[in-house]
C-alpha cells in the first residue's frame, strides 16, 4: 500500500496534547491521518510556551493509542516499541516531537533503521535511552531509607522519570518490606505494602506488589533515635572508610553527581 | 567500648583494601550481575559493600600493614551478632550492597575462619539476607574452612600481598607463598566441581559463585611493572581470577626496607596497571604486547593502548568498514561498546566521521588510526601528530610522582610546575620523541 507518510509535509502548527503516553499516540495518528509535520508538539501543561502558529488541541481517544499502540511492533519492531516507551519518559527536549520524526521514518524503513547507531535521528533518541537506564541504574544506589516505623521512605529528585525502572528491583529486593519512594520531580511515589495473609490460625505478612501512585507532595515524621542512630553509623563509616592523601573529589563528582547529593545523607551536609 | 568505636576502628584497618565489588552474582532480586555503587568517598571509590574488618588484632608483623602486631594502636573486636546487626541494618536502608568481610589473624588462622563463618551464617540464616558477600579467605586456614566460607560467600579472595616471593619474605615474614596460593587452588578446583554438579543438580549449594579474586600492593617492593603484569596474567590463566587489585602502598611507618614515610602514594602507576589489566580482560591483549624486558615499565604519558599503538603504526590505518571486532578494539579511542556497534552500523551502510561520532567513538584519538568513507585520499597520518593527540592530560592531575621508587624514571612535573597545560604536552612531545 503506497502509503500518505510519503507525503507528510511540514506544517505550520503545533499539537497540544494531555501529556500522557496514550495521548502523545495519539498525536502520531493525526499527524499520519492529517499528513502533517507539526512545528512542534507540547504537553498541556500551565507553563506551555506562548505560540505564534495554529494550536491543534489533540484529544486522547483510547481507540487511535491503541491502534498506534499495536502498529509499532507489528510494521516496525519490538525493540522501537520500548525505544519509544522509554524515551518518552525521558527528560530529552521536544522528545514527542523527535518520536515522531523517528516514527514516521521508520514505518517506512522497518525495524532495521535502529542498527543504525550514527544515524542522525536514532543516535539522540539512543542517548536519551541511555541517559535515562544510566540515572535509573545510579539511583538504584542512592536512594536513602528511613526507618520511620511502619516502614522505609525515601525522596529522589531524579531528571527522567525512573520509576517504573526501579520499581522491579526494589519490590523484589525489599519484598518484606512496607516502603515509599517519593520523586519530587515528577511528583510521583513508587509504593509497596505487603498484604496480610492468613494461613491457619496465624497472620502472616506475604509480599504484594510495588504500585506507582501520582502524588504532589508529602511529609515524613521525624526519625526516631534508633533510626538516627544508625544514620550517624553510616555517616562515620562513609567518613572513615575515604584515605587521606588521596582525596579526589573531582572523581568522586564525577562518579557521583552533585544534584543527588541532597537526598544522600552522608553527603547532604558538604554540599 | 560502643558500636560508634568499633566501626571506627574496624574500617580503618580495612580501607587500604581496594576491590569493593559487588559483581558477578545473580541472585534475582538480591544481586545485581552487574555490581551497584551506593555510595563514593571523598577518594572517588566506589562503595558497595560494608568494607570492614572482624578485628585488628593480628598475630602476624607484616611490614606493609597498617595491622601489624608491633604497630601501637586501638585495637577492637566485632562479636559476630553485633557484625550481622549492622550489616542487615544498613542493607535495608539501601546503604550497601553488602558485605566485605576481612580479619586480622586472632589466636590462629582457623580460629579466626570459624568467627567469619559465624557471621555470615547469622546473616544467612537468621536474618534471611541474601546479598552479596565477599570474603577474604585467611592464608593458612584449613581446607574444611575455606570450603564452608566457599558455599556461604558469593567471592572469596586470598591477598597475593605483593608481586614476588622474595618481596614477601622480606616484608611479610609470618606468610609464606604456599599458604596463599594452595588455598588459591583449592578454590579454583572447588569451582569447577560445583559448575558440573550444577549441571546435574539445579539446586545444588554454590560454591562463591562470583569466583575469587586477589590484591597486591604496588610500590613497596622493587618489581617492575612488566613483572607485575605478567604475574597478574599467569593468575587469571592459572587461577581463572575474576579480578586482581592493586593497590598503591601509601607509607604508613618508617622501615629501612620498605620507601620513606613522605613518598607519594604510586598512583598514577596504579592507574596505568588497572589500564593494562583492562586491555588483558576486555581488549584481548596479551601482557607481551602491553610491555616487554626492554620496556619494563609504562609510559607514564600515554595508556598502555596509545602507547602500544604508536609503537605498532604499520598496522594501522584500521578500515572501520572492513575491520574485524578484534582489530576495531585495538583502535585507541574505540572501546568495546564502540566497536560493537561499529560491527552492527556498517550492515546499513558505509561509516564515516560524523557516524562514527555519533556511535561514540573519541575521534580525538582514533582520527589518526582509522580509515573512514570520508578521509580524504592519499592523506598520511604522522606519528609526531598522533602522540601529540594521545597524551594523557590526566597525568598533571596526579601531582609530582616517581613512577617508581627504585629505579631512575625521571619524575613527573607536577600542576605547579608547568605555566599550562599545552606547554607541559609540547615538553611531553619532546620527551616522547627521543624514546622512539
Amino acid at each position: 500500500m503506497p502509503g500518505h507518510e510519503f507525503l507528510i509535509k511540514p506544517a505550520d502548527v503545533v499539537y497540544v496534547y494531555d501529556g500522557s503516553f496514550p495521548g502523545f499516540l495519539c498525536c502520531v495518528h493525526e499527524s499520519v491521518y492529517a499528513s502533517e509535520l507539526p512545528f512542534d508538539i507540547f504537553p498541556d501543561t500551565d507553563d506551555a510556551p506562548l505560540s505564534l502558529m495554529d494550536v491543534k488541541y489533540i484529544e486522547t481517544d483510547d481507540d487511535k493509542a491503541r491502534r498506534v499502540h499495536a502498529s509499532i511492533p507489528a510494521k516496525i519492531s519490538k525493540r522501537a516499541a520500548e525505544l519509544t516507551r522509554t524515551v518518552f519518559l525521558s527528560c530529552m527536549k521536544q522528545k514527542e516531537l523527535r518520536l515522531l520524526e523517528f516514527l514516521l521514518r521508520a514505518y517506512r524503513e522497518g525495524g532495521a533503521m535502529l542498527n543504525n547507531f550514527g544515524d542522525a535521528i536514532i543516535s539522540p533518541l539512543l542517548k536519551a535511552e541511555k541517559h535515562l537506564l544510566g540515572e535509573a541504574h545510579l539511583l538504584k544506589g542512592f536512594v536513602r531509607f528511613a526507618d520511620v516505623g511502619g516502614g522505609l521512605v525515601a525522596t529522589i529528585t531524579p531528571k527522567n522519570y525512573i520509576l517504573p525502572f526501579i520499581s522491579g528491583h526494589f519490590t523484589s529486593r525489599f519484598r518484606d518490606e512496607d516502603f515509599m519512594i517519593f520523586d519530587k520531580t515528577n511528583r510521583a511515589a513508587l509504593v509497596h505494602q505487603r498484604n496480610p495473609q492468613r494461613i491457619g490460625d496465624s497472620l502472616e505478612w506475604v509480599h504484594g506488589k510495588g504500585e506507582i501512585i501520582r502524588i504532589d507532595s508529602i511529609e515524613f515524621p521525624e526519625v526516631s533515635e534508633q533510626e538516627a542512630k544508625y544514620q550517624s553509623l553510616w555517616k562515620r563509616f562513609y567518613d572513615t572508610v575515604a584515605i587521606e592523601g588521596r582525596e579526589n573529589p573531582r572523581c568522586r563528582m564525577t562518579h557521583m553527581p552533585r544534584r543527588y547529593w541532597e537526598n544522600m545523607l552522608e553527603v547532604k551536609d558538604s554540599l | 567500648m560502643d558500636l560508634m568505636e568499633k566501626l571506627t576502628i574496624l574500617t580503618n584497618g580495612a580501607k587500604y583494601d581496594a576491590a569493593c565489588t559487588s559483581s558477578g552474582s545473580d541472585r534475582q532480586g538480591n544481586t545485581l550481575p552487574a555490581g551497584c555503587c551506593h555510595s563514593f568517598s571523598a577518594d572517588g571509590r566506589c562503595i558497595s559493600l560494608l568494607k570492614i574488618l572482624m578485628t585488628n588484632h593480628c598475630v602476624y608483623d607484616c611490614k606493609y600493614c597498617v595491622n601489624r602486631s608491633s604497630n601501637d594502636c586501638e585495637r577492637a573486636t566485632f562479636t559476630p551478632a553485633e557484625l550481622a546487626e549492622l550489616t542487615i541494618e544498613f542493607y535495608r536502608r539501601n546503604y550497601i550492597e553488602g558485605l566485605f568481610l576481612s580479619s586480622g589473624v586472632l589466636k590462629n588462622p582457623d580460629y579466626t575462619m570459624e568467627q567469619m563463618i559465624r557471621v555470615i551464617e547469622i546473616l544467612r540464616y537468621e536474618h534471611n539476607f541474601w546479598g552479596y558477600i565477599h570474603a577474604k579467605t585467611i592464608p593458612g586456614a584449613s581446607p574444611e574452612n575455606v570450603r564452608r566460607l566457599g558455599f556461604l560467600a558469593d567471592r572469596l579472595s586470598i591477598n597475593i600481598e605483593l608481586p614476588s616471593e622474595q618481596s614477601l619474605n622480606l616484608l611479610a615474614p609470618g606468610k609464606d607463598k604456599q599458604a596463599i596460593l594452595s588455598p588459591m587452588k583449592q578454590i579454583r578446583i572447588e569451582g569447577e566441581q560445583n559448575t558440573r554438579e550444577l549441571a546435574v543438580y539445579r539446586h545444588a549449594p554454590k560454591f562463591a559463585p562470583a569466583g575469587q579474586a586477589t590484591q597486591m600492593i604496588i610500590g613497596a617492593s622493587p618489581e617492575s611493572d612488566y613483572q607485575i603484569i605478567r604475574l597478574a596474567s599467569a593468575m587469571y590463566g592459572k587461577y581463572e581470577l575474576k579480578r586482581v587489585f592493586y593497590s598503591a602502598y601509601i607509607p604508613a611507618m618508617e622501615h629501612s626496607l620498605l620507601p620513606a614515610i613522605d613518598s607519594k602514594p604510586p598512583l598514577l602507576r596504579e592507574h596505568r596497571l588497572y589500564q593494562a589489566d583492562w586491555l588483558m580482560r576486555q581488549y584481548g591483549f596479551d601482557a607481551e604486547e602491553i610491555l616487554s624486558p626492554e620496556m619494563p615499565n609504562f609510559n607514564p604519558y600515554m595508556d598502555p593502548k596509545c602507547n602500544w599503538a604508536i609503537n605498532n603504526m604499520h598496522l594501522f590505518p584500521c578500515d572501520v568498514n572492513a575491520a574485524s571486532l578484534e582489530e576495531l578494539l585495538r583502535v585507541p579511542g574505540i572501546g568495546p561498546t564502540g566497536a560493537k556497534r561499529i560491527v552492527s552500523a556498517r550492515k546499513n551502510g558505509k561509516l564515516g566521521m560524523a557516524e562514527l561520532k555519533r556511535i561514540g567513538v573519541v575521534l580525538k584519538r582514533a582520527q589518526y588510526f582509522i580509515l573512514t568513507t570520508d578521509t580524504p585520499a592519499g592523506s598520511r597520518m604522522s606519528r609526531d601528530l598522533a602522540a601529540r593527540a594521545l597524551i594523557d592530560p590526566k597525568i598533571y592531575a596526579f601531582g609530582m610522582e616517581q613512577m617508581s621508587l627504585f629505579d631512575d624514571i625521571q619524575g613527573l612535573p607536577g600542576a605547579q610546575d608547568v605555566a599550562s597545560i599545552p606547554d607541559a604536552v609540547e615538553e611531553a612531545v619532546l620527551c616522547l620523541a627521543t624514546n622512539f
